[in-house]
């Protein structure tokens, strides 16, 4: 029924197939729920003995894993969605308030976790997730509901990795809140409250007042005290843009560090330029619309007069396509040479 | 289109292939990288929806990574995977009909029509702007067996003796459901 003489009848048709793109890139990273499953598989594979075959410097991730395997395990105890979530012990000796966790144990909404420089424990986030609490942290639990699984983390460093619907997980810091947008990141504060947030999947938000970042897969941003979240930046940003970026959020350097940024930035720097857009006086806000202009085109539908006045939805569009091409590029690194500039394969 | 290795089978994903092979994760999430687009495309357009194409390409990578010591190399990774992944969906949509309390048939000759008065979002339609939006939308709202098979058929290229080996129907079926597809889409399109 089908074949030469059918396809010739439908000519027009599979023309427009021919144009289908062959590759969709699913709307978040799967890559965490991959990971989780087959990270299961392979511990039950792995059986006894895996101590000798493993160097020592793998045994903390590993510990950390089991324990988290652990606590999985011996879930159903304790309310997943109540004020209690469960944390075990990995190493050394963490405390749940002023008593000492020896194994496994709950962490109630009020508590407060502490490691020292040599313990560390993981606590899972309801159903949503897990987090990884390291040397010399304290970390508080704020809420525990279906709707808002909230920690206020005071000093130290967590990893985090979530798979679940935006805006479910939220973490606190004295200079913002992580804002969860399906994600996996180090968040690191210091002992003034500044912070430092690494996103290694996925998005997130930091918040802090009126002021308003999202830093995708491979980009950082700072966190200061009375200041709150500062520009994200790429991994591989250069110097002078990093210096350039704190002095414009952080020490009021105005139109000079704005300049400084415009003649540091690449294309790969566009997730940059497009947060400070928003953050200049109208006057600068042209020459950084220019140069972002100059770096990545802007899409259809994004006009250099809205971009200026900052309408909101000529902003989302212009970030819809760096945000797209920043994602290609860190999902990529390593396996396609993707244009900064474009998204597409060079 | 149809089932050619991508650039990186010729040359680097056998070694990538050989390190996941030995339990190297960060060689299979490599691989993930190098062929989610194409995974997740066929899950969507295989299922029309867009949350299951996203649980259904883990599976499908979950699938992969239990089943890469029987990959021998003699074909591309890339085809190893997207027959693999299209088993996946098929074993998943005959597991859904098995469940089903009701029986009914399951193909839905009124989607296509319900579609075209305005009444079933295309799931893929969002993900591919431009002029194949409404191509999208319409394969969407095709009955699933015609939709199964115009994706693998005329999206994927595979042939009707592949598809009937992989569905379970005749290959004269697989024919029938093709011509069925196309004229619907053509109608879709048309109006």
């Amino acid at each position: 029924m089908t074949g030469p003489e059918n396809d010739a009848e439908f000519r027009d048709l599979l023309a427009l197939v021919a144009k289908l793109p062959t590759s969709i890139e699913p709307p978040r990273d799967l890559w965490p729920g991959i990971e989780a499953r087959i990270a299961g598989r392979r511990e039950a594979r792995t059986g006894k003995g895996w101590a000798r075959r493993f160097p020592r410097w793998a045994l903390v991730p590993l510990a950390a894993a089991a324990a988290l395997a652990l606590l999985l395990a011996r879930r159903g105890g304790v309310s997943r969605h109540g004020a209690v979530w469960e944390v075990t012990r990995v190493a050394g000796l963490p405390r749940v308030g002023a008593t000492p966790l020896a194994a496994t144990g709950a962490l109630r909404v009020g508590e407060r976790l502490e490691t020292d420089d040599s313990s560390r424990a993981v606590i899972l986030v309801g159903d949503i997730g897990h987090v990884e609490v390291r040397p010399d942290t304290r970390i508080r639990l704020i809420r525990a509901q279906r709707t808002d699984h909230r920690l206020a983390l005071d000093r130290g460093e967590i990893y985090a990795k979530v798979d679940a619907p935006p805006r479910l997980f939220f973490v606190e810091t004295p200079a913002g809140t992580a804002v969860d947008l399906g994600c996996a990141y180090t968040l690191a504060v210091d002992s003034i409250g500044n912070g430092l947030i690494h996103v290694t999947g996925g998005y997130v938000e930091l918040d802090r007042e009126n002021r308003r970042s999202i830093i995708p897969l491979g980009f950082l941003a700072e966190m200061r005290r009375g200041f709150g979240p500062g520009t994200p930046y790429a991994e591989d940003a250069p110097d002078a843009l990093r210096r350039a970026l704190a002095a414009l959020d952080f020490a009021d350097a105005g139109a000079v560090a704005v300049r400084q940024v415009l003649a540091a930035a690449r294309p790969e720097d566009a997730v940059s330029l497009w947060h400070v857009l928003g953050r200049v006086d109208p006057v600068l806000r042209q020459e950084v619309y220019d140069r972002l202009a100059s770096l990545v085109p802007p899409p259809a539908g994004v006009t250099r007069e809205g971009a200026l006045r900052l309408d909101r939805a000529v902003l989302e569009n212009y970030w819809t396509a760096i945000r797209r091409i920043a994602w290609r590029k860190a999902i990529l690194k390593g396996i396609r040479d993707i244009d900064p500039r474009t998204g597409r394969a060079r | 289109m149809g089932l050619e290795p991508s650039r990186s089978d010729r040359v680097g994903v056998t070694d990538l292939v050989r390190r996941a092979q030995q339990g190297d994760r960060d060689a299979f999430q490599a691989l993930y990288r190098e062929h989610v687009g194409r995974v997740y495309a066929l899950c969507l357009r295989l299922s029309a929806d867009a949350v299951r194409a996203e649980e259904l390409t883990q599976d499908a990578f979950v699938r992969a990574w239990e089943r890469l010591a029987s990959f021998s190399g003699e074909s591309a990774f890339s085809s190893w995977m997207y027959r693999l992944t299209v088993n996946v969906v098929l074993q998943e949509r005959r597991a859904a009909r098995r469940r089903s309390v009701r029986v009914v048939t399951t193909d839905d000759p009124a989607a296509a029509e319900r579609a075209e008065r305005g009444e079933q979002g295309g799931a893929g339609g969002d993900a591919t702007p431009g002029l194949s939006l409404d191509l999208e939308r319409a394969v969407n709202a095709l009955p699933p067996g015609a939709r199964e098979v115009f994706v693998l058929h005329d999206i994927e290229g595979y042939r009707h003796e592949e598809i009937a080996r992989l569905t379970g129907v005749a290959a004269g079926t697989s024919k029938a459901q093709l011509f069925r597809a196309r004229r619907l889409l053509r109608g879709m399109l048309e109006r």
